[in-house]
């Protein structure tokens, strides 16, 4: 009897122990949307809270959302930057698993950034698709949308392998009828036109001696045409780069 | 002129067998080698009007055939019947590969070739609706040819390569110059006018290893046809059969160049030899569907050639599958990276 109930405690603390540990970065109450410029009513930054959280669990990932009036008086590049580096986000860890959608409100400058898992599974191309996508809300003010948005996109997004263009026509159903029809109309009218015989002679059947008598292969002249390098100036398109506390990221920055 | 063959033995007209290669009597079996048979035996007969009637030695009735055909059988009493005139002086063949199929195995091979048909109605693969099988010497022409080609060509060579802020496209002009000496040896091209051009081509190759010098008996029991076109009406299709040989090797000389632009091709084609051969081939005619289908048959490989019917049924089957099986994968290949069904 003593046995049982040591065993049956034993078993539960570790199923106590393991559960807390599942939970630690799982972190209810940490804030996740900083809105300095008061774009949002209460109600909807606890929503967008929610929606986070929930997002977030299912990816290990911490969605962030920030809104500033002036970014510090800094470009929203070193802001988010900076603001990644002081409040050390991430689902997994301090500095961790992040993505960061910053607005500025005075340049109207917008930018998605994403760090360690983030930047694998949102990168360029990906952080430039889902800023295309909620630019429109944003710009018509509607700030609630575009945030709810983000946080649906991204977390759609990171379903997919990473490198896969999720909007990409290869994963359209149209594409695949296509591929399909087009596919089994020519093997099918191959084998039609096939099944009348083939021709199975080539040069080889009659060929008895070829040889080249005279060969001459004169260089006559050359011209050069030059043209100048194509800059790489991401002018509102992709592009992450390094924060100052060591920490690489992909983004995606824009006007609204 | 009417050639026949009879049976030393028991006076039975014989035939050409294919697989001894030999003459055979039907009634007694008797054999006889094709090189050495006595001409004692070749019964011939000149008919009176011998440019429109032959008569057949054994019954007496006209032979009825057209115009082209140099052997065939009696209408009345089945003896194999060789026209000695259609076979002889400028009709007169070099060389002949004789049957090597014979007829019941060309039924089996066709009705294999039948079952093959993947699209071929289930009605026709089995098929037991052969109206006749004929077997023919068709009249080829085989060239040997000779052509010289000479060819002026303007090639290029493209390179690019970065110097600074600049990229740097550098295009090298060549004078290219060809004389090219090239010989075909026995290429087929079918003299009768009534075979199909394209079904005969489809039939080659053919074994020229068992080609023989010409002698009547290899015709005895087959119908055979004597050619309508002489070497030099065909010499532009031989000439026009290996032009593609002819282009291909051409441009297979001037390699390693961005582009080539023929400023002038010659290509002078002569014929070294051309020889007037016949060459075995089935003709199968199917009845299916109260439509008459042709088919031909090398008869040295037994290739089947011809357009079989085609099944609606079956062609929806493999293009529905065939499409199912791709949207399928697609599908697949898109949930494996992540995508939605949808």
């Amino acid at each position: 009897m003593k046995k049982r109930i040591i065993i049956l405690t034993s078993i539960f603390s570790i199923i106590f122990i393991f559960g807390s540990f599942s939970n630690v970065y799982a972190d209810e109450t940490k804030q996740r949307v900083y809105d300095y410029a008061n774009l949002l009513t209460d109600d909807e930054i606890a929503r967008l809270e929610n929606l986070s959280l929930q997002h977030g669990k299912e990816h290990e990932m911490d969605f962030i959302i920030v809104t500033t009036q002036d970014a510090d008086g800094k470009d929203i590049k070193p802001f988010i930057e900076s603001f990644y580096d002081d409040m050390a986000f991430g689902f997994d860890k301090p500095h961790g698993n992040t993505v960061i959608l910053a607005l500025d409100m005075s340049e109207r400058d917008v930018m998605i950034a994403g760090f360690y898992k983030g930047k694998k599974y949102l990168d360029d191309q990906r952080a430039t698709l889902i800023r295309e996508k909620i630019t429109p809300s944003l710009s018509s003010g509607n700030y609630y949308d575009a945030f709810t948005q983000y946080i649906e996109l991204g977390s759609e997004y990171m379903e997919y392998m990473p490198g896969v263009n999720p909007d990409s026509f290869l994963l359209k159903t149209w594409f695949h009828l296509i591929v399909a029809i087009g596919l089994a109309g020519v093997v099918v009218g191959s084998m039609a036109y096939n099944s009348g015989g083939k021709v199975t002679v080539n040069e080889r059947t009659y060929t008895g001696n070829f040889q080249v008598l005279e060969r001459k292969d004169i260089y006559l002249t050359k011209s050069v045409t030059k043209r100048r390098k194509p800059q790489n100036n991401n002018k509102g398109g992709g592009g992450g780069g390094v924060t100052g506390g060591g920490h690489s990221y992909s983004g995606s920055r824009g006007k609204f | 002129m009417v050639i026949q063959y009879k049976c030393p033995n028991c006076g039975d007209d014989m035939a050409f067998d294919s697989e001894s290669g030999k003459l055979t009597c039907g009634s007694c079996g008797r054999t006889e080698s094709i090189e050495d048979f006595s001409d004692e035996y070749i019964t011939t007969r000149f008919s009176v009007d011998e440019a429109k009637e032959y008569v057949c030695n054994n019954c007496g009735a006209a032979v009825i055939t057209d115009a082209d055909t140099s052997a065939t059988s009696c209408s009345f009493c089945g003896a194999a019947v060789v026209l000695a005139d259609r076979v002889s002086g400028i009709h007169a063949p070099d060389m002949v590969i004789p049957f090597q199929i014979s007829k019941d195995e060309a039924i089996q091979a066709f009705k294999k070739w039948c079952k093959n048909g993947r699209l071929t109605p289930t009605g026709f693969m089995s098929a037991d609706r052969i109206k006749s099988m004929t077997g023919i010497y068709v009249p080829f022409w085989i060239y040997d040819l000779h052509s010289i080609a000479k060819v002026k060509a303007r090639a290029t060579r493209v390179r690019e390569y970065t110097q600074g802020n600049y990229i740097y496209t550098e295009t090298k002009y060549y004078d290219v110059h060809r004389k090219i000496d090239l010989t075909f040896n026995k290429v087929p091209v079918d003299a009768s006018e009534k075979m199909n051009d394209d079904l005969m081509d489809k039939l080659e190759p053919y074994d020229y290893g068992s080609l023989k010098d010409f002698k009547t008996p290899y015709l005895a029991g087959y119908l055979a046809e004597k050619y309508n076109y002489d070497n030099k009406e065909l010499f532009p299709r031989v000439k026009s059969k290996v032009s593609s040989y002819i282009d291909r090797y051409i441009s297979s000389t001037i390699s390693g160049y961005s582009s080539v632009r023929y400023e002038e091709k010659r290509v002078d084609t002569k014929e070294t030899k051309a020889h007037y051969v016949l060459l075995p081939v089935w003709m199968v005619y199917y009845d299916y569907d109260k439509q008459e289908h042709t088919f031909a048959m090398n008869g040295v490989n037994g290739k089947v050639v011809g357009k079989p019917p085609l099944s609606m049924a079956k062609v929806s089957a493999w293009f529905g599958s065939i499409a199912a099986a791709t949207f399928i994968a697609a599908k697949v290949l898109t949930l494996i990276v992540g995508g939605d069904i949808w």
